[in-house]
């Protein structure tokens, strides 16, 4: 379990480090935090030419309020998140995930935009960022991007980043203190992988359920929204029936794969039963939206 | 002894008090010294490519590219070593066993994935993987059977063709009449109970380093082994090394839970090349290796029925186990360990007259199972366990009442069990009333009623067993074996500087030995425990031992210490007696200093020790004794440990997810050394055995590989998973062997697992779910339920 022999660059700005992945000619890799990168290079399933290191840059650690959104610098570690009073008060359904996320030790090293880049579809805040319509802040030699969280994650540790491309911040929705939200997750021991997992938010107008949205994450390819049963939801009075129709259409949506730990149809359920308690819990915390 | 009753009743006593462990102040200030630590100059690294097939023929093997890599030294397959090492035979008397050779790489055929194939010497283990990558090994696939039933079933492809069976260990524990109480018995309960492979997850992976010295042609392993007597022996015959020029030490060792209890091909591997090198070699194996080629566990079908009479008296049991043992039979405890117990421990601590337990050891491509912390019982006691709740829930009896009726009572010891091991004494009825009573049952009851009342899923249960621990030269530790592992010896000098150093053929690996042992000594002699250096786990410190396993080293190596360490007092207080000019009756010792009852006259064990070692004539020449003692204590029977665990759990009815609340162990481990550390490995087991009952599976999926080879699929169980665990300790009578101990290592793996069983089988009872699987998972329990519900379309079922 060692890794396969590769070159090691300190990248001294996001120029340089994009530069360097280039002249790697598609064989870099970005390292952050490597909670997910070294496991998977110790069994060489991956074995880059060249490691870009990308902790020196300048200017990439920090979280920003702007507007109705924040963004997450690239160096921003998980620990920092959870414990950011801007996200507990603002983003509070990714104050309640990171809960969920690893352990100590990994929440030391491991980032934000390192997770979501890793694409992991039983991970956190891949799902987080595709439920508050985030938009991944790119820079290549070319120039950067803004890519909508939705046309992010194609597959299983698949994205449509390019082999030069460094996500140098993600951002996302704030909530409005009057917005509900839930997050339930299931893992076989705290800290794992979900089995599956149900990120929510609504607004509550005229007692009535507005613009729901639903991720999960753990029960298929890649994290998900659920237009469905987001639809299913809007306007109705997110009484238990409305639940009830939200749970099964998206039960009806997904396509769980079955694997060591859970079957196909457990994993089914599960995200039903999650879903389910995740929006009873967010509508006891919505409260009615004022006109504006 | 010498000295009066009273003067001895007012020492303070070292045993039975909570004394911090010596080791630790090393081993957590990373002062330890682990295999892996020794890296001598000129070493090499190996680095193994293993079988990625569960049975082929090897046609072929290219190391070209690898040898010429840069930094690689050598590379062997087997046809290399040809010469250089014999195979280890794990024989046995039992009758109709095959004992399958093992050879430290693949001869021609491989039969797991994960067997060791190639071997890799390099100047860094970096560099010996990258070479792994150019080995080019050409294999032709044999077909297989890969799940035990179908392996044993006529006709499978054989996996050793000269054993020309699959099944290579068969036999039946059989007494009284069983099919006749059958006939005739007013209620009959059964099942087909699995208990699931396991592995041990030691901290530290396993580690070899072995150096050969040119000058003495002599060779030194060291090994994170807990058998290092054990190995030695082995392999001197494999090496055709006498003893005195080979030795294999076992420095600190991070955990074994038995994975570390056999001999393994690395060692014989690295040993082999070290001499042939001329050049230090050394293994450390990865975390993948060590889920995928140490020795597994259990991986048992228990298919058993259980018959009583009307007011819930046990009549009669039979079981047929089948036993999935891998590839391999391993050295010394063959294949036949861990079934064979699981037949012969079935009927556990009751009483029972008619029994027939038959058993049969089956050959799949998989890794060889070994010991693991409890062997056989686990697995056995899941099964008997969930046998008497079935029985009781059919009954409508209590499950507390049912075993308070058949449990071995205290005029019936010693018992032998239908099985014939025999119960010395031990308090089994009193540990099942002290859980209870530690736990309040009855308002454990009542809790669990008015939760259920509120559509909650909850459940209590309890697990009772005997284990046999402190085992003489009377048995074997395992079916027919043929080493002695029932005699420990201990070898006591007091030394020129007064100081005292034990020796011990045992091999701590986290008991905390080093500490109880020192406890026994120096109650004994009258010193101090830091007087006392305790040695172990070196094969050069006696002329034959074995190691620490099987719950032996305390009631072996504390038997032993307490007889060496009276032969050294009574030298020294004669040396003393001459000294102070009293008679030795009236001379006693306690922390370190000798007094005369009947006057102010005292010596240290310093001054007497310089004047029989150093002051010439101060004892006469015809009295002078060397301070020092090897007593050899054999029990020659075991003595049982018993205990009754109380589990109540909380399964959410969506997610399936099982909660331990409440966690309750009563035990009889006889007197107690160390009660902390007596109280860590009750915690520490129980929390290895909820592992198993939860969370922990070794998968082979149907083309045989392993699909939980990282810690990420194989699911141990992690610290803030835990309950509070209470702990009540029953000492009823004590044992019979010197100084009243019995031993306690394992007995939380043997009971955590029948009880969380029990207690999550309560929770699904309102359902009519038995729990014959572990772990039971989340998506077991979905299963069960989604059939539960099937069956009675219109019960609610789930939230």
């Amino acid at each position: 379990m060692k890794p396969a022999p590769f070159d090691y660059l300190r990248a001294e700005s996001v120029a340089h480090a994009v530069q360097s992945l280039a002249d790697a000619g598609g064989d870099g890799k970005v390292i952050a935090g490597g909670q997910s990168l070294m496991p998977m290079m110790n069994f060489r399933l991956v074995k880059p030419s060249l490691l870009v290191d990308i902790n020196h840059i300048p200017d990439l650690a920090g979280i920003r309020q702007q507007g109705g959104r924040l963004g997450i610098g690239a160096l921003v570690r998980h620990r920092t998140t959870a414990a950011d009073p801007v996200i507990a008060r603002h983003v509070p359904v990714l104050h309640a995930a990171m809960r969920h996320v690893a352990h100590l030790t990994v929440r030391n090293r491991g980032t934000f935009c390192g997770s979501v880049c890793h694409a992991d579809p039983a991970a956190e805040m891949p799902m987080i960022a595709l439920l508050l319509d985030g938009t991944v802040q790119t820079a290549t030699p070319r120039g950067g991007r803004r890519l909508p969280a939705r046309d992010f994650f194609l597959g299983p540790l698949m994205t449509a980043l390019e082999p030069d491309e460094l996500v140098t911040e993600i951002e996302m929705d704030t909530l409005p203190a009057d917005t509900g939200w839930g997050f339930e997750e299931f893992a076989r021991r705290h800290g794992d992988y979900a089995l599956a997992a149900v990120a929510v938010t609504v607004d509550r107008q005229d007692g009535r359920a507005a613009g729901p949205r639903i991720a999960v994450m753990g029960v298929g390819d890649r994290p998900m929204r659920m237009p469905e049963a987001e639809a299913a939801l809007d306007g109705s009075d997110m009484g238990e029936a409305a639940i009830d129709a939200a749970v099964e259409a998206l039960r009806a949506t997904i396509a769980p794969n079955a694997d060591l730990h859970a079957s196909a149809d457990y994993r089914r359920h599960l995200a039903g039963v999650l879903a389910g308690r995740a929006l009873r819990g967010a509508w006891t915390r919505a409260r009615e939206r004022l006109a504006a | 002894m010498t000295g009066a009753p009273d003067a001895v009743e007012l020492r303070p006593k070292l045993v039975g008090q909570r004394v911090r462990r010596t080791e630790d102040p090393r081993l957590l200030a990373g002062a330890g010294r682990y295999v892996d630590d020794l890296t001598p100059p000129g070493a090499l690294h190996v680095a193994i490519r293993r079988s990625d097939q569960p049975h082929a023929r090897i046609r072929g093997i290219g190391a070209t590219e690898a040898l010429a890599l840069p930094g690689v030294v050598a590379v062997f397959d087997a046809r290399d070593l040809e010469g250089m090492i014999r195979p280890a035979i794990p024989a046995s008397r039992m009758a109709g066993y095959h004992a399958t050779p093992i050879w430290p790489l693949a001869r021609g055929t491989v039969r797991y994935v994960g067997e060791p194939v190639v071997a890799v010497l390099a100047e860094s283990r970096y560099v010996a993987e990258d070479a792994l990558e150019l080995v080019a090994i050409d294999y032709e696939p044999l077909p297989f059977a890969i799940r035990a039933a179908d392996a044993a079933a006529d006709g499978a492809p054989l996996l050793h063709e000269d054993a020309g069976t699959n099944v290579i260990i068969a036999r039946e524990f059989a007494r009284g009449d069983v099919d006749a109480v059958f006939r005739d018995a007013p209620v009959i309960v059964g099942g087909r109970f699995r208990m699931t492979r396991k592995t041990a997850v030691a901290m530290e992976n396993r580690s070899y380093l072995a150096a050969w010295d040119r000058g003495r042609a002599a060779l030194t392993l060291h090994s994170s082994t807990n058998i290092p007597g054990i190995i030695r022996d082995v392999l001197a015959g494999c090496l055709e090394l006498p003893g005195n020029r080979l030795r294999v030490v076992a420095p600190d060792v991070g955990g074994s839970f038995g994975g570390k209890g056999s001999l393994y091909q690395e060692e014989m591997l690295v040993a082999a090349l070290a001499r042939r090198l001329e050049r230090p070699v050394k293994f450390t194996s990865d975390r993948l290796e060590d889920l995928s080629a140490t020795s597994q566990a259990f991986d048992e079908v228990i298919e058993a029925e259980l018959a009583l009479d009307a007011e819930g008296m046990l009549l009669g049991l039979r079981a047929e186990v089948t036993g999935d043992i891998g590839a391999y039979s391993i050295y010394p405890w063959t294949g036949a360990l861990e079934p064979v117990q699981v037949a012969s421990f079935l009927p556990g601590p009751y009483r029972l007259a008619h029994y027939r337990g038959r058993v049969r050891g089956v050959l799949t491509p998989k890794p060889p199972t070994g010991p693991y912390r409890g062997v056989g019982r686990p697995s056995s006691t899941f099964a008997m366990e969930r046998l008497i709740d079935m029985a009781a829930r059919k009954l409508g009896m209590d499950p507390m009442e049912i075993r308070r009726r058949n449990l071995v009572t205290a005029p019936e010891f010693p018992y032998r069990t239908a099985s014939g091991i025999v119960w010395d004494r031990s308090a089994f009825q009193e540990c099942l009333a002290a859980a209870c009573d530690h736990a309040d049952y009855p308002a454990l009851l009542r809790a669990r009623d008015a939760a259920r009342a509120a559509g909650r899923w909850v459940g209590i249960g309890l697990a009772s067993y005997a284990e046999l621990t402190g085992i003489g030269s009377r048995i074997s530790v395992a079916p027919g074996m043929p080493i002695n592992t029932g005699t420990e010896t201990a070898a006591i000098r007091i030394d020129a500087t007064g100081a005292v150093t034990a020796a011990f053929g045992i091999a701590s690996h986290g008991q905390g030995l080093e500490t109880t042992l020192a406890q026994v000594i120096a109650d004994e002699l009258g010193c101090r425990m830091e007087d006392v250096e305790v040695q172990h786990g070196d094969s050069a410190l006696l002329p034959a031992s074995s190691g620490t396993y099987a719950s032996r080293s305390a009631v072996l190596a504390g038997g032993a210490a307490t007889l060496s360490a009276r032969v050294v007092k009574a030298k020294l207080l004669r040396a003393a007696a001459h000294l102070m000019d009293v008679p030795a009756e009236a001379l006693e010792a306690s922390g370190g200093i000798i007094r005369a009852r009947s006057s102010n006259t005292s010596m240290s064990f310093q001054e007497v020790a310089q004047a029989v070692y150093a002051g010439m004539g101060r004892i006469p020449r015809e009295q002078r004794e060397e301070l020092t003692a090897s007593e050899t204590y054999d029990p020659y029977l075991g003595t049982a440990g018993s205990a009754t665990h109380l589990a109540m759990v909380e399964i959410d009815p969506g997610t399936y997810g099982v909660t331990v609340t409440r966690y309750v162990v009563a035990e009889d481990c006889g007197r107690i050394i160390n009660p902390l550390i007596v109280d860590g490995q009750v915690q520490g087991g129980v929390a290895q055995g909820i592992g198993a009952a939860l969370l922990e599976e070794v998968v082979h999926d149907d083309d045989g590989q392993c699909v939980t080879a990282s810690l990420a699929d194989y699911l141990v169980p992690i610290a803030t998973g835990m309950p509070e665990i209470g702990i009540v300790h029953v000492e009823a009578v004590l044992p019979a062997t010197l100084g009243g101990f019995r031993g306690m290592g394992e007995g939380g793996t043997i009971g955590a697992p029948a009880a969380i069983a029990n207690a999550v089988a309560d929770a699904l009872s309102p359902l009519g779910i038995e729990v014959d699987t572990l772990p039971v998972t989340p998506d077991r329990i979905f299963r069960m339920v989604e059939a539960a519900r099937l069956r009675n379309p219109g019960q609610r079922t789930g939230a």
